[in-house]
């Protein structure tokens, strides 16, 4: 953890001093202030009272870059520590780049779902309710990518691990457990080339169709609730490791985007009945698929996905179901020149039934200035979504851009 | 003599007959054909700075750097938005294809979301980034989507053009017709009326800058304006070079990401 956070202070350091010559060529210094405030439907509560400052901090000299993203963010009046979001050196050549640092590293075809999305962990602590921008952590490592025009490979080895931060407050999940158990500290996994993560992805882009493919073996984001003991129940959170291996494909067809991703799990847990499983899980493959479409009619951009998730070799005193089947819908219009953007973004779960609807209106005001306001409205009792139905909320913002 | 005299006879009507079709004027298709013929270069780099006005006068100003080239049989062109700051670094690829009836291949990179997303070439009617041209009106149409006929000749700016009225052989494209006035020494369109399904005129488009820049004839500065809204896009490209030699290779999803 010490050389980790070493390592992203150098990198952080090193872009820092190179403030003074954004005057330079080859330096650029960019980014947005946003003010955000958001409440519950339900009672009025506050949620969210934001204000953010996010910096993009490059400076370019031949092959090699420094690029940071420091963000300071002031919530419910109280100013955070600073959150060094991206903070990497990057190493460009003819056929292999390297980059070498905190980063995020996003894969997949898939909106709004993380099949093989799986490199950059999330930032959950509020569900699904941030911009998916805002859901993914950076991870600490390197990456090197081969490419030939039109092909590429991707070697990815990250040393430390970083977790998923899990959903909390009012965005904190039901347990998977008959009764409320007493939840233990869990540790992180300590540093060594046993415990690294490392990833691949080939990738071809091709006239009419997009094509990738890729493998890993890493830490699973989120962890798995060991029992601990029966009476009273109490378990501790355990990180473990598995191999998932995948494609994600997208292709023109007439006026159409077709596009499919899908992930196969080695050993992946499973909570269940501690009656049955000792630990309280089992370790399972599963397999994960998504198709989906992109299309327009009449000014409407319009994207539908149909997800599901199937446990092979299924027991039935496991908590989640062998399959669990998910759709999304977006729609979204541009009026005005494209200065005032409607989206509605819905998941969809078939097994509750429940829902989760995210609409939202931008209104570009001016050039670099944002004025935005949305909603998530949660429908159903239970289910993924339905589970937090009381935590309807709507929420309005500015943000400049410089 | 007899068979000399038929020589020559023969020989006077072969005469005349290629003396006549020298001056005869090309037809409207010829025309438009020679204009998408015209040589481009195999590649060309350059800044576009566009400027949306609205109704009111206010501008709004885009700058994108743009890279395009031909190889083989596919024109490719890749767009990087430098301005304003919140679009800065989306990128956009167009790959088009020779081949009659092949659709476009497009894609779109956020850096918000660090995603490139393939996107659909059907919304060829829809405008681009929120401005007067739509992504056929950039585009090179081939002019067998149309029906071509010469009207006449004209004069735009000092220069003579032949009049060439086109009509979309689909239906269901946007305009129900457009007239064109194009550079009887360049083969370069000055000038281009665009009209609605109704047959009223929408759009007016004027190029106000033509170079020879690397022996190629490029269009700098143009302009259209919508006559039925008010509102106006500008166009100019500044540092235009053409064939340095860009690689195949840089019209790809990494360059969509690293940026221009």
């Amino acid at each position: 953890m010490k050389l980790r956070m070493a390592l992203v202070a150098v990198i952080g350091l090193s872009v820092l001093a190179l403030l003074p010559v954004v005057a330079d060529d080859g330096a650029a210094f960019n980014g947005y202030v946003r003010s955000k405030v958001g409440a519950l439907v339900d009672g009025g509560d506050y949620f969210v009272a934001e204000n953010a400052l996010d910096l993009r901090l490059s400076y370019t000299l031949g092959d090699a870059s420094l690029y940071a993203n420091p963000v300071l963010y002031e919530q419910d009046g109280a100013v955070l520590p600073v959150d060094l979001r991206e903070a990497y050196i990057d190493l460009r050549g003819d056929v292999l780049d390297v980059r070498v640092g905190k980063q995020q590293i996003i894969w997949g075809k898939g909106d709004g779902v993380f099949i093989t999305d799986i490199v950059s962990p999330k930032d959950l602590s509020r569900f699904l309710i941030p911009d998916f921008e805002e859901l993914r952590l950076a991870v600490t490592g390197a990456r090197f990518n081969l490419h030939t025009g039109t092909q590429g490979l991707e070697l990815v080895w990250l040393p430390w691990f970083t977790p998923s931060v899990t959903p909390s407050g009012i965005w904190a999940p039901a347990m998977p457990f008959a009764t409320t158990p007493t939840v233990q500290a869990g540790t992180l996994p300590g540093m060594s080339l046993q415990n690294g993560e490392y990833f691949a992805r080939y990738s071809w882009m091709g006239s009419s169709l997009d094509l990738s493919l890729m493998g890993g073996w890493f830490w699973n984001d989120t962890p798995a609730f060991k029992v601990v003991s029966l009476g009273p129940l109490s378990v501790k959170p355990e990180y473990y490791q598995l191999a998932a291996g995948g494609y994600a494909a997208s292709g023109a067809l007439g006026p159409f985007i077709l596009r499919s991703e899908g992930a196969f799990y080695g050993n992946k847990r499973f909570q269940g009945s501690p009656m049955v499983y000792p630990d309280g899980y089992a370790e399972k493959n599963e397999v994960q698929y998504l198709v989906g479409t992109d299309f327009s009619v009449a000014g409407y951009n319009f994207g539908l996905q149909f997800i599901q998730n199937i446990i092979l070799d299924h027991e039935t005193d496991l908590v989640d179901d062998a399959v669990k089947n998910t759709a999304t819908f977006v729609v979204a219009k541009t009026f005005l020149r494209d200065t005032l953007t409607v989206e509605v973004f819905t998941y969809v779960g078939f097994a509750a039934p429940d829902a989760l609807i995210k609409p939202k209106v931008t209104w570009d005001a001016a050039d670099g200035l944002e004025i935005f306001a949305g909603a998530y409205i949660f429908l159903g009792d239970s289910g993924d979504f339905g589970q937090y139905d009381a935590n309807d909320g709507v929420y309005a913002g500015a943000k400049l851009s410089f | 003599m007899k068979h000399h005299n038929k020589a020559l006879v023969l020989l006077a009507v072969f005469a005349l007959t290629a003396a006549t079709a020298a001056i005869a004027e090309p037809t409207g298709a010829a025309l438009m054909q020679a204009v998408y013929d015209r040589p481009q270069g195999k590649d060309m780099s350059g800044l576009l700075t566009m400027t949306l006005i609205d109704a009111k006068g206010k501008e709004r100003v885009r700058s994108i750097k743009q890279i395009l080239g031909t190889y083989g049989s596919v024109d490719k062109k890749l767009m990087v938005f430098q301005s304003p700051a919140d679009v800065r670094g989306t990128s956009f690829m167009n790959w088009s294809y020779a081949e009659a009836g092949k659709s476009d291949d497009q894609w779109i990179y956020l850096p918000a979301l660090k995603r490139v997303k393939r996107i659909s070439s059907e919304g060829r009617g829809d405008y681009f980034m929120g401005s007067d041209f739509t992504y056929d009106d950039l585009g090179d149409r081939h002019p067998s989507a149309d029906a071509h006929t010469l009207t006449g000749t004209e004069t735009v700016d000092g220069e003579s053009c032949w009049v060439i009225e086109s009509i979309p052989r689909n239906p269901a494209d946007l305009y129900s017709r457009t007239v064109t006035w194009v550079s009887k020494e360049k083969s370069v369109g000055l000038k281009r009326d665009y009209y609605d399904k109704r047959g009223a005129l929408l759009k007016t488009l004027r190029v106000s800058s033509v170079e020879f820049i690397s022996g190629v004839w490029i269009i700098k500065k143009t302009e259209m304006h919508n006559v039925q809204k008010g509102t106006s896009t500008r166009m100019e490209f500044t540092d235009v070079r053409i064939n340095t030699g860009i690689a195949d290779g840089s019209f790809s999803e990494l360059a969509m990401t690293r940026g221009l």
